[in-house]
């Protein structure tokens, strides 16, 4: 393929898209790192920085894009008419969604009646509801009753009314819900003098970044200055080029113009399609040797800490920077010998070509789970993480290897340990959580199908697929840089010695063994007949299932945990605790951002 | 293992045998025991999370949640002081105004860390009180050299001089703020807001008075 100013552009485009990513979720990080670590605590941590912002203003961010939301629902509804046959398609999306935001509103402004009070007549009626559950299950219930009315009178006599029901109820339910709620909250802070923007605490990372830049570049008398600044940018640099090969999305389409440049954007995909001309691979850079480049890469990664340690003429920095550099090289042949098995099941080194052969079979935590496991461990002893942060003992060493740094490159090392969490998070997510692949989302739509029994069909437009994928991408993604901090603030430091023996006589032989009983179990299926490739199809189509399954049963749980009231009972044991009651209590509305 | 008290040595101190953790498979293989421990982390950090999201923490100080912990969140939130606390001191008023302190000394005597300064000074000829009693023209604690060991208000026979403000010391910036001359020591209410004392003061020659001279008894 030559080049040409579209494809540069392009390449140009995705590296913007790939390293923003990184590195803005690396930055929230390390805030939210700290955060959670309070919160676990009952605490509430890095939360103070604060934006205040005029009443007005806040009311019009509230009314403004609710109002934009009714103006494209109407415009949907009035202009857009749909061709017949997709006339109960659109009724369906319509009256789901309209449901879907009545609950969700009634649930949020019952939480806060909950929460603060009566104030007026509805938050009265809502409160005679009781628990705020109830509208949930309603809700519930409800898309539950619409999908099954829909269906089932899809080809009965009342066909028509029923569509007509479903699209004209559903548009309506949708913009009376959102217009009640921009209006509920914007006369619920009418009055309040400011109102501050605090996005979660979201605003002190950005303050943090500032700081550090504005602080002191200190460069101790006898390092070696070249050196000394040249390490952080050697162990930042590769962290972050890393998520180059890790496709963020599937295959974007485009028809091909008379002369042979890239057209529109095709509108749907057979189910096993894949176009070879007009493909745009949502990768910044198409490599054959996929893996490699990562194991290359992430091998740079250990010379940023070993000079940095060396140029800083300091012996607690050397030591840091010799631990880091023994545990990355020991950790490093784990992670290769690891990835040989998927390596084997998937017959390819391309990142991209295993998660097509993972939507088109099982998922790699299914087929390689003891290598899930052990290259999860491994990356976060590759990342220098807790319970693997030898090499930056507080208690043993200072600060290991960045002892003499500080200022923007001390934020360096911090913000490439934590790139190095959202890229290898990137890759175990392609490689073993099937990357962009959702379960039972093909290429033209959504087939839910076990064996040959067909349970539910969908087409869905192509742009419509892409996008789903790639927040399926991004969700699978956060997911694992989360639970990697939850292990950070579960587990305590390992001793150096246990570190190594865990590396070379434990994980070491697992994964060797991994690759022994990989290579035994695939030549045994390939060898075996079209009966065992048959009952593997089958398994794999229940692997998606439990997967469809448990995330749908994970997020129903996960509502129903959010809308749960909470029980207090007062207690008035204490002198002190009969003063702060007198005061009116010593609870304040800022500590409940 | 058993669970039976025993006595141990010549002073017969009874004690519990607690049983050594188990080093069973699940605990030798590590991995069972991660997940238990994920589980609680994320057990608090999902229910905490929630419950500052919504706005549903408790007040530390007056409720209590079910099997939770109760965290002040300082500087934010405070937990007053308990009502016996020792805090700045104050000079206790009469009705009219006045101190009650009749600058006998006692509490500049009792004063440990010798911080409190006093000049008696004369009531005005014609007062029914000269001679009797006297008041205190200056009263000065160095509240850098208290102890706060509340001895100068046990000493006091007149419920003159209470450390029941509830308020610490506050940080200030040189040194002679901390000296507090009367006006201050008489400015600060107690902790129910009043400058006056529960106990009722019987002035010379009201009823309540046993008399200034005890002769005529």
């Amino acid at each position: 393929m030559t080049l040409t100013l579209v494809s540069f552009l392009l390449f140009v485009l995705k590296a913007f898209v790939v390293v923003m990513f990184a590195m803005n979720v690396a930055v929230i990080l390390t805030w939210a790192d700290r955060r959670q670590g309070a919160m676990i605590q009952d605490r509430v941590g890095p939360n103070r920085a604060v934006a205040w912002i005029p009443t007005k203003v806040a009311q019009g961010l509230a009314v403004g894009p609710a109002i934009a939301v009714i103006a494209l629902v109407a415009f949907v509804v009035l202009k857009l008419a749909p061709p017949p046959e997709e006339l109960a398609q659109r009724a369906m999306l319509f009256s789901q969604l309209g449901i879907l935001f009545t609950w969700l509103t009634g649930v949020v402004i019952a939480g806060k009646v909950q929460n603060r009070g009566v104030t007026n007549s509805f938050d009265a009626w809502l409160y005679s509801l009781g628990d705020p559950r109830r509208i949930f299950y309603g809700g519930l219930f409800a898309h539950f009753l619409a999908l099954f009315v829909g269906l089932a009178l899809n080809d009965s006599a009342y066909a028509e009314q029923v569509r007509d029901i479903g699209y004209g109820g559903g548009a309506g339910l949708l913009i009376l819900s959102v217009l009640f709620g921009a209006v509920y909250a914007a006369i619920s802070i009418n009055g309040e003098p400011r109102i501050g923007l605090r996005l979660a605490g979201l605003l002190h990372p950005a303050a943090d970044g500032l700081k550090t830049i504005f602080k002191e570049d200190f460069i101790p008398p006898n390092a070696d200055k070249f050196l000394h600044s040249l390490a952080p940018f050697i162990s930042f640099f590769p962290a972050l080029v890393v998520m180059a090969v890790i496709p963020f999305g599937d295959t974007l389409c485009f028809s091909l113009t008379k002369d042979g440049g890239l057209g529109n954007l095709m509108t749907a995909m057979p189910r096993g399609g894949m176009c070879t001309e007009g493909a745009i691979r949502l990768q910044v850079v198409d490599l054959d040797v996929g893996l490699l480049y990562f194991f290359a890469l992430a091998g740079t990664g250990i010379v940023g800490a070993a000079l940095a340690g060396w140029a800083s003429d300091n012996k607690y920095s050397l030591l840091g920077g010799v631990r880091a550099a023994s545990q990355m090289v020991s950790y490093e042949v784990t992670m290769g010998l690891t990835l040989v098995g998927a390596v084997m099941v998937y017959g390819t080194l391309r990142v991209d070509k295993m998660i097509e052969w993972q939507s088109q079979n099982a998922w790699g935590i299914f087929v390689q789970p003891l290598a899930f496991f052990l290259f999860f461990t491994a990356s976060v002893a590759e990342s220098k993480r807790i319970p693997f942060d030898i090499p930056e003992g507080e208690s043993e060493i200072v600060a290991g290897y960045f002892t003499e740094y500080a200022g923007m490159k001390f934020a360096m090392f911090f913000f490439a340990e934590y790139i190095a969490v959202v890229t290898s998070a990137g890759l175990m997510s392609a490689i073993f959580l099937g990357g962009w692949d959702l379960p039972f989302l093909y290429r033209d739509g959504l087939h839910v199908t076990i064996g040959q029994t067909v349970i539910f069909e969908q087409a869905l437009p192509h742009l419509v697929i892409v996008i789903v994928g790639a927040l399926g991408f991004v969700l699978k993604t956060l997911t694992l840089c989360w639970l990697q901090l939850m292990i950070r603030w579960t587990l305590p430091r390992f001793r150096y010695d246990q570190l190594m023996r865990l590396g070379w006589r434990k994980l070491l032989p697992a994964s060797l063994g991994n690759v022994l009983a990989t290579g035994l179990i695939v030549m045994a299926i390939v060898s075996a007949g079209p009966g065992v490739a048959e009952f593997m199809a089958l398994l794999a189509d229940y692997s998606k299932a439990i997967v469809a399954l448990a995330g749908l049963g994970g997020f129903i749980y996960f509502i129903v945990f959010l809308v749960k009231p909470v029980h207090k009972r007062q207690s008035l044991a204490s002198t002190s605790a009969q003063f702060a009651a007198a005061a009116g209590g010593t609870r304040s509305a800022r500590m409940s951002a | 293992m058993k669970n039976e008290s025993t006595a141990l040595g010549p002073n017969k101190v009874t004690g519990v045998a607690v049983s050594r953790p188990q080093r069973t498979a699940s605990v030798q293989t590590y991995i069972p025991e991660i997940a238990k421990g994920l589980a609680i982390t994320m057990k608090h950090f999902f229910q905490n999370t929630k419950e500052m999201a919504f706005g549903q923490r408790n007040d530390p100080n007056t409720e209590a949640i079910e099997d939770g912990i109760n965290c002040v969140s300082y500087p934010e939130q405070k937990r007053p002081y308990p009502a016996r606390s020792r805090g700045m001191h104050r000079l206790t008023q009469r009705d009219d105004g006045s101190p009650r302190c009749v600058a006998c000394l006692c509490c500049s005597t009792a004063c440990p860390a010798q911080c409190i300064h006093i000049e008696a000074g004369e009531y005005p000829e014609g007062d029914p009180r000269r001679g009797y009693e006297r008041f205190p023209q200056r009263f000065v604690i160095d509240e850098l050299r208290c102890i706060f060991c509340g001895f100068c208000v046990e000493a006091c026979p007149c419920d003159a001089i209470r450390m029941d403000t509830g308020i610490h010391a506050a940080p200030y910036d040189s040194r002679e703020q901390f000296i507090f001359e009367k006006d201050i020591l008489m400015s600060f209410p107690g902790r129910d807001g009043s400058h006056l004392t529960a106990n009722p003061r019987h002035e010379p020659g009201e009823g309540s008075h046993p008399g200034l001279d005890r002769d005529k008894h």
